[in-house]
């Protein structure tokens, strides 16, 4: 859509779409190139409420998030009263990874493996405290957060975070949703397939996100009765 | 019934295996356990779980807190029953100060301890029912747990993150009203359990998938270390309420099932009945639960009530010195160990004098019990591992900790 | 009143029994071996392997054994009709710190005799190798695998001693050491850089690798000259 005669089958990038939008001028008629128009919107609307109320979740449980994500999914909080009763478990068919659980370095790799997997468009929830940060878990096997691997959309706090927090943030999957548009760049996410399998986001990046806070920049204290033998080399000292 | 499709002769089979992974992510595997399947068709020539795909190192980070801290940790290794985890801690350090709580906190974590029990076995038959094909069990039982979920959060003011137990006692008295809320679960559930029990027990379809599938013998089951229902529906009477008991349970009156074969379907039966024998116990400790302090007067663990401490010079610094420094708990090594609801739960403690332990390690029932999985699933079906696994109850949390 | 607490300062003078000061890893008080039957039998029998035995928190029973005769001693509690531990519960090692030995905890349980016991070997922090007990009991076998991945003890003829918990390509030691910080050895974004650059053919043992010729696990090498064009098949 949006393609103007003969320019071949190659889509445009935001660029050359914004290029042409200003030479056709701001009004841009009923197609508009680069800002959403009259019959644009409509299409987003339509589309927008399509993916919004048939979510499939990719329910990626580890931990005791998981037995929440799972209650929210039976009798008293239900949450296919929002289209997700199809837990999809292929990530191939689904739509919204919801990470429910702290994720170890071990499990990393699945993890990243799974979102690869899933096609666009895709959003994801990282649920809990664990999933987020790290949560009560700053030590040498766990992830501190799931958004140093997976690009996160909405983060739910608590741990576990009670149904309604689950549904919460599902709902802002939602809005989220509602406010996307096809004209830029299709509504999908911008992804680059040499990230595949990498982690999300450069050293620096993740060493900020992953960084200890609160009570982790104390836990370096043994029993004071212990005699222990302090990390010799100066790396393994904590700032 | 089903018998093993294939007798496994000494020159392998005739056709090339493939070696197939289940897991981590996956639906029937109850947790991020891998299965390593060599396969032959769809028979399971050999399976190798691989775990630590939830390893949290809580055992490292209980070196990092003291006494009271690693309460909350408790909860998140088995979220199936975190009461249970938190009483069983706290009476490994009790046991090792030689403290001895009040009765109405013995009683009370009786209840909590039964009450875990059905919690547990509650999501055991949910998701077990469900690796069948039943779906329908698996809402009543969820409908069934959110009962008990709203006592814990009536009681704790979390759903499952309970940190419920202090060494010493409780974190609070149970409120106002609370014991008629469980004394209600325990007077309406049974109706439940008979619906679940009518779907399930004698149904074809579920008969023909559990009946003599897994099955192992008493002697194999004790040598490989299988603790908990599992070994007793393989014959052997061995449960630490009647053999070790802790806080009375001599005193109650309840029975333990035992199985005749060893197979998926007396597991099932096993935890079926212990839920109703959990009941009696529950019912029989709302009728005895005593009057008196939760928390025993003791100076070591005890914080000294705030009007004294407004009043009184000592008691200030006593309760000063115990919020911040934490308990002491005497140099030695304890190991303590319940009937949990997947098995043997023991935590060892080890202290040496300070307010941090020296080391704590849980010996978790599911990590014993999982390793028998290759014994078990030889010769079977990819769908009866799936059952097999379903009937051992295995939660990941306890066995990579 | 302060009275049923006694006086609250006394009890926070008191402080804990022993205080870590001194260089000996902790020990129990005063043991009564006689109170224990098996450990009367297996001081008797065992005269040079049973080092030490004490009783730990008011009634557990503790014998500390050489190392090098752990097999044969927990051989004869497994076996002897009198003893009959047959349930191994749990074996776990404690690393106290401070260049103290590590101690390697065996619990067991006798099922028909409803007895517990608790078996303690000390091992050298440059000599951290025993033999290992997976032939009497097949519970010891992830035990142990367990106790090798967390504390690098090796146990000889185990018979499959890997990595249990920990990637099979952790290269940061040996974890529950004391020696070991809590947050690893390495930088988080080293970590997530290693985590997420596991091998695949680390998860398999050899043998696994072996399964079918492996046909899944690696493609298959394709011609790549354009000149030998094969015949269609």
């Amino acid at each position: 859509m949006g393609m103007s005669d003969g320019e071949g089958t190659d889509p445009l990038s935001l660029a050359e779409i914004e290029a042409l939008g200003q030479a056709e001028g701001r009004q841009g008629g009923l197609l508009g190139f680069g800002h959403p128009t009259f019959l644009t919107t409509k299409v987003d609307f339509v589309v927008n409420w399509a993916r919004r109320n048939s979510l499939w979740p990719m329910p990626f449980g580890t931990a005791c998030c998981a037995i929440e994500m799972m209650a929210s999914a039976a009798s008293n909080f239900d949450l296919a009263r929002f289209g997700m009763e199809r837990m999809s478990f292929s990530p191939r068919q689904a739509d919204v990874l919801i990470c429910a659980g702290r994720v170890p370095y071990k499990l990393a790799p699945v993890l990243r493996r799974i979102w690869d997997q899933m096609m666009q468009p895709k959003w994801c929830v990282s649920m809990g405290a664990c999933a987020s940060s790290g949560g009560v878990f700053d030590t040498y096997s766990m992830v501190q957060g799931i958004d140093t691997i997976v690009p996160v959309d909405v983060y739910v706090p608590g741990c576990p975070p009670r149904p309604e927090g689950l549904i919460y943030g599902l709902m802002m999957i939602q809005e989220k949703i509602r406010q996307e548009s096809l004209t830029e760049h299709y509504g999908l996410r911008e992804e680059n397939p040499s990230l595949v399998g990498r982690p999300r986001a450069g050293d620096e990046e993740v060493e900020a996100l992953a960084g200890p806070f609160g009570n982790s920049t104390q836990q370096d204290h043994l029993s004071s009765a212990a005699q222990t033998t302090r990390p010799e080399r100066s790396e393994d000292l904590l700032p | 019934m089903t018998e093993k499709i294939l007798e496994l002769p000494e020159s392998r089979t005739l056709s090339e295996p493939m070696l197939i992974n289940i897991g981590p992510q996956h639906p029937a595997t109850h947790g991020v356990l891998r299965l390593i399947c060599e396969l032959d068709g769809e028979t399971v020539l050999k399976v190798t779980p691989d775990i630590g795909f939830l390893h949290s190192s809580f055992e490292k980070l209980g070196e990092y807190r003291t006494w009271n801290q690693i309460v909350p940790l408790t909860d998140r290794m088995d979220y199936l029953a975190p009461l249970m985890y938190n009483c069983v801690y706290v009476m490994a350090v009790e046991k090792l100060m030689g403290l001895e709580v009040t009765e109405r906190c013995k009683v009370a974590r009786v209840l909590c301890m039964e009450m875990e029990r059905i919690f547990s076995h509650l999501l055991w038959l949910g998701t077990t029912a469900i690796d069948v094909g039943a779906f329908t069990p698996f809402l009543y039982a969820f409908q069934e747990r959110e009962r008990i979920y709203t006592l814990h959060e009536n009681y704790t003011g979390a759903r499952i993150t309970t940190s419920a137990t202090r060494v010493g006692g409780m974190m609070a008295d149970f409120p106002d009203g609370w014991t008629d809320s469980l004394r209600d679960f325990v007077k309406t559930f049974p109706k439940t359990l008979n619906e679940i029990d009518s779907l399930l027990t004698t149904n074809g379809i579920h008969l023909g998938r559990t009946l003599d599938i897994g099955v192992i013998s008493g002697e194999d089951a004790i040598n490989y270390g299988f603790t908990g229902p599992n070994l007793r529906a393989s014959g052997v009477d061995y449960d630490l309420r009647k053999d070790n008991p802790y806080y009375d349970y001599e005193t109650y009156d309840f029975d333990v099932p035992i199985g005749g074969k060893g197979d998926c379907y007396d597991r099932y039966l096993v935890r079926m009945e212990e839920m109703r024998q959990s009941l009696r116990i529950l019912e029989q400790a709302l009728d005895r639960l005593p009057g008196g302090p939760i928390n025993v007067a003791d100076p070591r663990v005890s914080l000294p009530s705030k009007t004294d401490c407004m009043n009184d010079m000592e008691s200030m610094i006593h309760h000063f010195k115990l919020i911040t420094e934490g308990i002491s708990v005497p140099a030695g090594d304890c190991y303590f160990a319940v009937e949990g609801s997947k098995g043997e739960l023991g935590m060892y403690v080890v202290s040496d004098g300070g307010e941090k332990p020296v080391r704590w390690r849980i010996r978790p029932p599911s990590f014993v019990n999982l390793s028998v999985i290759a014994k078990l699933a030889e010769g079977h079906l990819v769908s009866d591992l799936i059952m097999i696994n379903a009937s051992l109850d295995i939660v990941l949390g306890e066995i990579d900790r | 009143m302060a009275d049923e607490n006694g006086s609250a300062f006394d009890a926070v003078e008191q402080g804990p029994e022993a205080s870590g000061r001194n260089t000996e890893a902790p020990h129990g008080g005063a043991s009564d071996p006689a109170e224990h039957p098996s450990v009367t039998a297996l001081q008797g029998r065992f005269d040079s392997a049973a080092l030490r035995h004490e009783v730990q928190a008011g009634d557990q029973h503790v014998v500390f054994l050489d190392p090098g005769s752990n097999r044969t001693v927990l051989a004869w509690l497994r076996d002897d009709p009198e003893q009959r531990y047959d349930l191994l519960v749990d074996v776990t090692a404690v690393d106290y710190g401070g260049g103290r030995p590590l101690q390697i905890v065996y619990q067991l349980w006798s099922v028909p005799h409803k007895r517990a016991l608790r078996i303690k070997c000390e091992l050298p922090l440059d000599g951290l190798s025993i033999d290992s007990v997976v032939q009497l009991w097949n519970a010891a076998n992830w035990l142990e695998r367990e106790v090798y991945d967390l504390f690098g003890v090796e146990f000889r003829d185990h018979p499959d001693l890997r990595r249990i918990l920990m990637p099979q390509n952790y290269a940061e030691g040996h974890p529950l050491r004391k020696d070991f910080p809590l947050r690893g050895r390495f930088s988080r974004a080293e970590q997530t850089r290693r985590a997420l650059s596991q091998d695949y053919h680390d998860d398999y043992t050899p043998e696994e690798l072996e399964v079918g010729g492996a046909p899944g696990l690696a493609p298959p090498e394709l011609p790549i000259s354009t000149d030998e064009v094969g015949d269609a098949p």
